[in-house]
């Protein structure tokens, strides 16, 4: 071996030693960045089969400047790499040399949010699926009154699952179709919302466009084609539109006691719900997936403050016109329609999620309480019940 | 317990399917020879992948829970070597090997090979894109050559395409802690070469000489030609809104691409631009000189990884002979047309059936004795003790399920 050689492997020796010092110190709860770090590792810290990828250095140190983790939580953010296809495990810039192969070396503090948010999603996912499955629904009431429930997913999916819970299953013969409604905005946030915890659906900007490109509405909250769509099957007699107004719908579908509906979700925390689904997916069946998701991850994410989606004033016009629309259909239909279709809700909030306020809220999920406990989905401090 | 595990972790293109085509079709006379396959579907090794990736696949991922533990947990219980194959594998993360090698026993006395086929970039570039286009991408050959030239190597495509394509990384990252002599590198013979040449060299790096294996079906996962590949991709900036991706597979890359578009093979070929061409095989060579230096097993000849010199007659997918992407437009059609007359003839024959089945029931339900039990039960069904009545038979009848 050459002197230059030598001094080479040596110089990358201590290169490795200094990057392991790191790994040591924020396994200890460090916060300092990888850039102002300077110490090696002793021999006996230098362990593992590989240097773990800037992005989980990153989010350790990230977690350890908001609340030091748990040492086992620490450990499993060390472990995990990004689900799906992206950007690989990165190496720490001036530890590898610069000659070497596989992506580009980088300084962790310069990754951005969206890096760090992948590998959390892993995390939380598995998480998510450790809560275990939400209580199986106690058999059904022989006598109960049939009922079908469509329409704005935000009230009537939970709405039904509460029904189901109790004992009253949708479906049977001479059922009472309700469908359930408010203005054109919320049920299009609503819409997206319910996908995040399904298969899988894109971000809510390029959602959003796809939707207001085709001249109709999307199918789940195109009030007035659901209730016609019922009519030749049960009667207009038995399909009700009810717009705004929850407890009504309960009444018709025969519950006559207040039934809580969950608040709704942020913007980040509909983000995050959406980008952790597909790792949900990976570890658990679609079924599971989409139960877990809307039983365990939302009411964690919904204790989190944080800013309502809305939709951008551009659109305004696109919602003018259809509510104008369905509002005509409506009361064209020739069956009960119990309220107003209000015009689109002139309301606060973002127009899409931010990857720095995801990355926020994933942390605090992490650090939170396990998921599924009362206490993880115990509002945040300050908030109004 | 398992002595030698023959992991091939990739890369694609390189006649993966074709060998994992043969492995599972004499996965029983390899289990009589003493290495397992393990594998109960043709694509188990895919699945068990995506699980050890976490990588979602249209869906097909439902199919895939726990799969990867399963495999190395039978590869774990067999007695004698083991087989595993699937070129996913290749973008594996250092914390996924870890798990991977670990499942599989690696350090409690099973050595593992590494076994990695290799192609040179000139085709391997090209060959790419192409499977993109097959997986529903609309970006042009241009866009997909200067994201994956593009040092930075941010974005899906090229995470990707390094990923599965960047030889000594993918070596650097699987064989890390295994000794030279136990990775394996099998090149893919120059075009032109003796087709037999490859399956010689599979044969060589995973043991299986000696061993009478049926090598019969034709080659999978063929390729296409430029306009072809042209063709999909305007398919695809159409249809992507509008198909989901379980309807995609069977339609757009099996029937059009794979069972029609493939099999016009006079065409021109899809290949490097010349003037990427000096990039890739400077690239290529760089990594030939590394590959050397860590001194790997090499099965075939590290001059295969140098490339054809550029075509003389480059036809580019993104301006392609209108008149070629036509006619593969009307073979296209035809297909369609073909595949829709099917359903419909199968639509007719199950319309046939359900009518039969619908008579058959109307006259079960025209017997007197059916009609007075229906009448009977909704009478009882409509007071509270003729449900109490009802409750009380259902349960001596030992029947869960309730009328509706």
């Amino acid at each position: 071996m050459s002197r230059s050689q030598e001094s080479s492997d040596l110089s990358q020796r201590e290169r490795e030693a200094r990057a392991w010092g790191w790994v040591a110190h924020l396994r200890d709860g460090g916060t300092t960045p990888w850039s102002k770090w300077g110490t090696a590792a002793t021999a006996e810290e230098q362990s593992g089969r590989y240097l773990p990828g800037a992005q989980q250095l990153e989010l350790l140190r990230r977690l350890n400047q908001l609340r030091l983790p748990s040492p086992e939580l620490a450990e499993r953010v060390l472990a995990t790499s990004a689900p799906g296809r992206g950007r690989p495990d990165l190496g720490l810039v001036h530890v590898l040399a610069e000659s070497a192969f596989g992506p580009p070396p980088v300084d962790p503090a310069a990754l951005p949010a969206d890096e760090l948010v992948r590998v959390a999603t892993s995390l939380i996912a598995e998480d998510v699926v450790a809560a275990g499955d939400p209580l199986e629904p106690r058999t059904p009431r022989l006598l109960r009154r049939r009922y079908r429930l469509l329409g704005d997913p935000r009230v009537a999916d939970c709405l039904r699952d509460a029904l189901i819970a109790d004992g009253r299953p949708p479906g049977g013969r001479r059922a009472t179709v309700v469908v359930m409604g408010t203005d054109l905005s919320s049920m299009l946030v609503n819409l997206w919302a319910a996908r995040s915890a399904g298969a899988g659906v894109r971000p809510w900007p390029e959602w959003l466009a796809g939707v207001m490109r085709p001249r109709r509405l999307p199918d789940r909250i195109d009030l007035a084609a659901l209730a016609a769509a019922w009519v030749p099957r049960v009667g207009a007699n038995r399909v009700h539109v009810v717009l705004d107004d929850a407890r009504r719908a309960a009444r018709l579908a025969g519950v006559r006691r207040r039934l809580a509906v969950p608040r709704p979700l942020s913007a980040d925390a509909l983000e995050l719900a959406r980008r952790t689904a597909p790792v949900v997916g990976m570890l658990v069946t679609p079924e599971r997936r989409t139960a877990l998701l809307r039983h365990r991850l939302n009411p964690v994410l919904a204790a989190q403050p944080g800013p309502s989606l809305r939709i951008p004033r551009r659109h305004h016009p696109w919602l003018a016109q259809h509510t104008t629309d369905l509002r005509r259909r409506l009361a064209a239909g020739g069956y009960a329609v119990h309220g107003t279709l209000r015009e689109p809700a002139e309301r606060g909030g973002v127009t899409a999620p931010d990857d720095d306020r995801v990355l926020a809220l994933a942390m605090r999920v992490l650090l939170g309480a396990a998921i599924g406990t009362t206490l993880a989905e115990r509002p945040a401090e300050g908030e109004a019940m | 317990m398992t002595r030698k595990v023959r992991l091939h972790v990739g890369t694609p293109k390189t006649g993966t399917s074709y060998l994992q085509h043969v492995l599972f079709h004499n996965r029983r006379l390899l289990r009589r020879h003493g290495t397992l396959y393990p594998a109960d579907r043709f694509d188990a090794q895919f699945l068990a992948g995506l699980d050890l990736l976490r990588m979602p696949w249209g869906g097909l991922e439902a199919q895939a829970i726990g799969s990867w533990d399963r495999m190395a947990s039978s590869v774990r219980r067999a007695q004698g070597d083991a087989i595993i194959s699937h070129e996913i594998l290749a973008s594996a993360s250092r914390s996924q090997i870890g798990r991977a090698l670990e499942s599989l026993g690696h350090g409690r006395g099973t050595e593992i090979h590494l076994v990695l086929s290799v192609r040179d970039l000139v085709r391997q570039i090209p060959a790419e894109w192409q499977e993109n286009v097959k997986h529903r991408a609309a970006l042009s050959y241009g866009a997909f050559l200067r994201q994956i030239q593009d040092p930075g190597r941010e974005g899906r495509i090229p995470s990707w395409f390094w990923g599965v394509q960047e030889i000594p990384d993918i070596l650097e990252r699987w064989g890390h802690d295994l000794p030279p002599e136990h990775v394996h590198l099998v090149t893919v013979p120059p075009t032109g070469g003796s087709p037999e040449l490859l399956w010689k060299r599979f044969v060589e790096a995973f043991g299986l000489d000696g061993i009478e294996l049926k090598l019969d079906g034709e080659r999978i996962n063929p390729s296409l030609g430029s306009a072809e590949t042209a063709l999909i991709r305007r398919i695809n900036r159409v249809v992507n809104e509008s198909i989901e991706p379980a309807y995609y597979r069977p339609l757009v890359r099996e029937l059009l691409a794979h069972q029609t578009l493939s099999r016009r093979v006079g065409t021109p070929r899809l290949a490097l631009p010349p003037d990427v061409h000096p990039w890739a095989t400077e690239l290529q060579e760089s990594w030939t000189q590394e590959i050397r230096r860590r001194g790997y097993d090499v099965i075939g000849d590290l001059d295969d990884l140098r490339g054809a010199p550029p075509a003389k007659e480059y036809a580019d997918p993104d301006h392609p002979d209108e008149g070629l992407v036509s006619s593969a437009a009307v073979d296209a059609l035809k297909a369609v047309l073909v595949d829709h007359v099917r359903l419909q003839r199968e639509l007719g024959q199950r319309d046939a059936e359900l009518r039969d089945t619908q008579r058959s029931l109307e006259r079960a339900y025209l017997r007197p004795t059916y009609r007075w039990r229906e009448k009977l039960v909704r009478r009882l069904e409509s007071g509270g003790s003729g449900r109490l009545l009802m409750k009380a038979y259902r349960r001596a009848r030992g029947r869960s399920s309730r009328s509706a």
